[in-house]
């Protein structure tokens, strides 16, 4: 009797573990720390691997409406922006927005688009990237970056969807006195550095409008979606 | 008579099969382009949700229509133009 008793538990552990280990995002995601090019970095990556996957995995299971592609994030160098260290290193994140298309949306200009996916995901995203106090009290992180990709509504080229992104830059102080509530978001957008990109495109840096802080994060729900078990968003 | 009713036959019946079959260039159209069912997985997904039923979505099957490019490869902006490692 507790031969079979224990056979069951063992088989409803495989079971339940396989099912854990198989709704697991992928922790590609993350990029590896001897993939970063400097000691750094590498050590920031070494240090905070464990927020880096918890940030992987917050996003993958809380927002699903969202993608993030392999070595999405981690602590790298961002190009085009006057550097105030001879390293200095952001916590990067770049995540591709799935949304239905929108006329309205579409009839926006670039500048406008860029300012609602701003209002609507760098919150959101600051808030998830600074949850670990070890990381965002680390005096060795430069700032952050947050890259938003969304499908460009017009007709594919060469059967290719075309995508729009913006990437947005924040130094640290700016960051966290927003996260603090020290700052509103229209005082983050205006201390961000933003760059936009039009498909592979860029079109250098762009002048954003005042922001908001749109809940659309906190309040919006994928249809029929399930959260996997023993996940709490 | 018996003879000519069976040749009217076996002629109709390879014509009717005839026109079921794709030519060589059709069958070259629907290989470029295998998106009703880009992998096991979306024909899983599919199978699984049918019409009438409400369907259940799983993180696992957004990521899958994602990683798969069900919807093609998108012109985007290589990472490597905004960030080094």
């Amino acid at each position: 009797m507790i031969g079979r008793r224990t056979v069951a538990a063992v088989l409803a552990l495989l079971i339940l573990t396989g099912g854990v280990a198989f709704a697991a995002p992928a922790t590609d995601r993350v990029l590896p720390a001897g993939q970063h090019t400097t000691e750094k970095a590498r050590t920031l990556a070494t240090t905070h691997v464990r927020a880096l996957q918890e940030l992987n995995a917050g996003i993958y299971h809380c927002w699903p409406w969202v993608e993030t592609q392999k070595a999405s994030i981690g602590f790298y160098r961002p190009k085009n922006v006057a550097p105030r260290t001879q390293d200095d290193r952001y916590l990067s994140i770049r995540i591709y927005v799935e949304q239905d298309p929108s006329p309205a949306f579409g009839k926006l200009t670039f500048e406008e688009r860029s300012t609602a996916m701003f209002s609507r995901y760098a919150g959101p995203l600051l808030r998830r990237m600074t949850r670990d106090g070890a990381l965002a009290a680390d005096p060795t992180l430069d700032g952050f970056t947050a890259i938003l990709e969304w499908m460009k509504q017009a007709p594919p080229v060469n059967g290719r969807p075309v995508h729009e992104t913006i990437a947005i830059f924040m130094d640290r102080a700016s960051a966290l006195e927003y996260v603090s509530g020290r700052t509103d978001n229209r005082t983050l957008s205006a201390r961000a550095h933003v760059l936009g990109f039009d498909g592979e495109t860029p079109l250098g840096a762009i002048k954003i409008a005042p922001t908001w802080d749109d809940s659309f994060v906190t309040t919006y729900k994928v249809q029929n979606y399930q959260l996997e078990p023993g996940v709490t968003c | 008579m018996r003879s000519v009713c069976g040749r009217l036959l076996l002629l109709t019946a390879v014509l009717v099969v005839g026109a079921g079959c794709a030519t060589g260039e059709e069958w070259g159209t629907w290989y470029e382009h295998r998106t009703h069912f880009a992998s096991y997985d979306h024909l899983g997904f599919s199978v699984r949700n049918t019409e009438g039923s409400a369907p259940k979505v799983s993180r696992q099957d957004m990521a899958l229509a994602r990683d798969e490019s069900w919807w093609g490869r998108p012109i985007t902006v290589g990472q490597e133009q905004i960030l080094d490692r």
